[in-house]
């Protein structure tokens, strides 16, 4: 294995890179944005967006995000792209704005696809179930806090 | 998400281009070379991913092929195709640097610093290298090194935690993140470098936690 990626020159491993971008980017990203649009545009037409937007104003206040941006973290916790996906629809809507995306993108991940990685993390690991809680618990409160931090680093920057 | 690519194989020689490697990487998504004029911001993602062509509005406004005021499947469909390069740009450096061994220079460099900031030995280090790679080829890797007695039940649960908080962090923050490379505003290096350091704070508070824990037990059992 390790001596055939020797083989591989520079502009070899880059063609590869990009296919794999592109399986990436057709098989994962596309269906998760499509899908985030999707539910958007659901909770757009049904006024439910204003609804979870003035909802969560007040708790989204705490790093000065729109309600609405509820809908990110929400989905980041079933899917690191689903939650990139509804950053970008919201972005689209002019809901959030380039700061706020940036002030959500660490939480995104810190806190993203618990929900897979319960199993295909802590499970394949054969952690003691006992702790689930308190860890799913933890990378919440790692994205909770990053967030903050971020909102800072927007702030100096 | 591809995450099941083999892992590199421990005991390696890291060459020097696998130092350099991993450094261009780093200034390459750092963003600090982005707003130079000269000619080294050829070093630079989002200056090198360049942008598309912007075609006029009737109202004279200059819009890209997404146009505005798009909604629902297809406005997601077009704004997927126009995050697309990014993802395939980024993937490609990604692969380049990974193939030039810039993981295992990473790797060599993590691994004395494993047990002072989390308290675990410093073999793990090829599995947090894995971990950022690949969700299941880390996890795979904690319970193979539980199973060979190298990590006890309490570091197998801190290296957990460290992994469970943004797993898969380079192939996902990379792919589904660049997307939005271009809406940051601040260097894409910002919000990569946060995600990295809490990963590390969540594991200690976990620490933190299993201590507190062992104490509680070790009360009661003298009581």
């Amino acid at each position: 294995m390790a001596e055939k990626k020797q083989d591989k020159n520079i502009i070899d491993l880059f063609i590869e890179g990009c296919r794999k971008g592109w399986d990436t980017g057709i098989r994962n990203m596309m269906p998760n944005v499509i899908m985030a649009f999707v539910i958007i545009k659901a909770l757009n037409v049904t006024g439910l967006l204003k609804i979870l937007g003035s909802v969560f104003a007040p708790v989204m206040a705490l790093w000065g995000l729109p309600g609405e941006a509820i809908t990110v973290l929400v989905s980041s916790f079933m899917s690191m792209g689903g939650g990139i996906g509804a950053a970008a629809g919201l972005l689209g809507s002019n809901v959030l704005s380039p700061k706020d995306i940036t002030v959500l993108m660490p939480a995104i991940y810190l806190m993203g696809s618990l929900i897979q990685y319960l199993g295909r993390c802590l499970g394949t690991a054969e952690v003691n179930s006992k702790y689930y809680a308190i860890m799913v618990g933890i990378a919440v409160l790692n994205a909770l806090l990053a967030m903050w931090v971020m909102k800072l680093l927007v702030v100096m920057y | 998400m591809d995450e099941n690519k083999p892992v590199p194989k421990q005991e390696e020689e890291v060459k020097w281009y696998s130092y350099v490697a991993l450094l261009f990487a780093i200034v390459f998504f750092s963003g600090i070379l982005a707003t130079s004029k000269e000619w080294y911001s050829v070093c630079d993602f989002t200056v090198l991913n360049g942008t598309f062509g912007k075609i006029a509005a009737a109202n004279g406004k200059m819009l890209t092929f997404r146009g505005a005021g798009g909604n629902g499947a297809q406005d997601g469909f077009a704004f997927a195709l126009s995050l697309l390069p990014a993802v395939i740009f980024a993937l490609a450096v990604v692969n380049v640097v990974e193939g030039l061994g810039g993981l295992k220079a990473a790797q060599k460099l993590l691994s004395p610093l494993l047990r002072p900031l989390l308290g675990i030995p410093g073999a793990c280090g090829l599995g947090m290298i894995a971990s950022y790679q690949s969700t299941d080829a880390g996890a795979g890797m904690i319970k193979a090194m539980y199973n060979e007695g190298i990590i006890n039940e309490d570091e197998k649960t801190i290296f957990a935690m460290y992994q469970f908080s943004g797993d898969g962090t380079i192939t996902n923050f990379f792919s589904s993140g660049a997307a939005l490379f271009s809406v940051l505003v601040t260097p894409i290096i910002l919000p990569f470098g946060l995600i990295m350091i809490f990963k590390f704070f969540g594991a200690n508070l976990m620490r933190m936690y299993i201590k507190y824990e062992h104490k509680k037990n070790g009360a009661k059992e003298a009581a």
